[in-house]
């Protein structure tokens, strides 16, 4: 239950950091990759969706689409960083606790590249980050994101 | 250096304001030029050490100026002084002084929060920088001009990985007062 991957990508699509939260064997991963390389496809297509008919452009994409074992959600940035994340609910999900979870990891993100020894486009390997997206998401599964919201 | 952040200590007086952002990028950009131009993190060391020592001999007539002191009686007072008056003044940030040896010479300014150091990560084969460096050359010249030679290194550093920033410092000597002239002429 919760979130079971959270992922970062950049402006060119190149990968920056992608992290399972339970401890994956390499299958898992290789499948995780997969979900995530296949829903940058879904990413574009909400974007040019979006761009169409002259909708505000907003950051939370929403749900982007279902497998069978997860369900996938995206967020981009103004800066073209791409945030992915996939849940593992059966339950409904709030899309206000998804877009909390959104937020945060983008904050965090805007602290780490704020770090002046921080290179652009490099993979992210800082232990600090870890530790915050642990923390981000252990708030999403305790709180219970399906009954109701939560504080962030 | 211009106090930065929106809130202040209550008793400073009105300084200009910067974005505490703006200053906090700028010092890093300035740290990161540095190791790109130097290559040697003990040069960079040095060479924020001596930025620090020059912008203290400066700063310390604004803060004598701006903040309304009386003349310090002893080491003690100007410790004080530093940490509860004038590291406020410039950085919203205060310390506690600690550590006195038992001549009370040396002491500790304890920092909890380092405005300088805010988002900073410190890759590992820079372990040897001492990012902050430039703020123990701000009070080595500031008290130089006041005619106490001192000196100043960092005890512990939270970018690597202690709780706390400490400043060590240390009395060496007082110096006289030097006069530009002879008193025979």
């Amino acid at each position: 239950m919760g979130i079971a991957c959270v992922a970062f990508i950049g402006p060119q699509n190149n990968p920056m950091y992608l992290r399972s939260i339970d401890p994956a064997s390499d299958d898992l991963y290789m499948k995780l990759h997969y979900v995530i390389h296949c829903s940058l496809d879904a990413v574009e297509e909400k974007v040019m969706l979006k761009r169409g008919p002259g909708d505000s452009q907003d950051a939370y994409l929403g749900l982007l689409y279902p497998t069978e074992d997860y369900k996938v959600y995206g967020y981009l940035t103004n800066t073209h960083i791409k945030i992915i994340l996939l849940l593992d609910d059966e339950g409904p999900v709030k899309d206000e606790a998804v877009m909390r979870v959104f937020r945060r990891l983008h904050g965090l993100y805007v602290d780490t590249a704020s770090n002046p020894f921080h290179k652009f486009g490099l993979p992210l390997s800082s232990p600090r980050f870890d530790g915050a997206v642990d923390g981000i998401v252990a708030i999403y599964r305790g709180a219970g994101a399906s009954q109701g919201g939560f504080m962030t | 250096m211009l106090r930065s952040g929106p809130t202040g200590a209550r008793n400073a007086p009105a300084l200009e304001q910067i974005n505490a952002e703006v200053f906090t990028l700028t010092y890093g950009s300035i740290v990161r030029q540095l190791i790109s131009d130097y290559e040697d993190i003990e040069e960079v060391n040095k060479q924020l050490e001596q930025m620090g020592y020059n912008m203290g001999i400066r700063l310390v007539d604004e803060f004598l100026a701006k903040a309304k002191i009386s003349r310090c009686s002893s080491f003690r007072d100007t410790a004080e002084v530093v940490a509860k008056q004038a590291l406020p003044m410039f950085l919203n940030v205060s310390a506690n002084v600690t550590n006195w040896s038992p001549d009370q010479t040396e002491c500790s300014l304890v920092l909890t929060d380092n405005p300088l150091a805010d988002f900073v990560e410190l890759p590992d084969e820079y372990r040897e920088l001492r990012y902050c460096n430039v703020l123990a050359g701000v009070v080595r010249g500031a008290l130089e001009m006041v005619n106490m030679d001192v000196e100043c290194r960092w005890a512990a550093d939270m970018l690597r990985g202690d709780d706390c920033y400490e400043l060590r410092l240390k009395l060496k000597e007082h110096r006289d007062e030097k006069f530009p002239y002879k008193d025979d002429d």
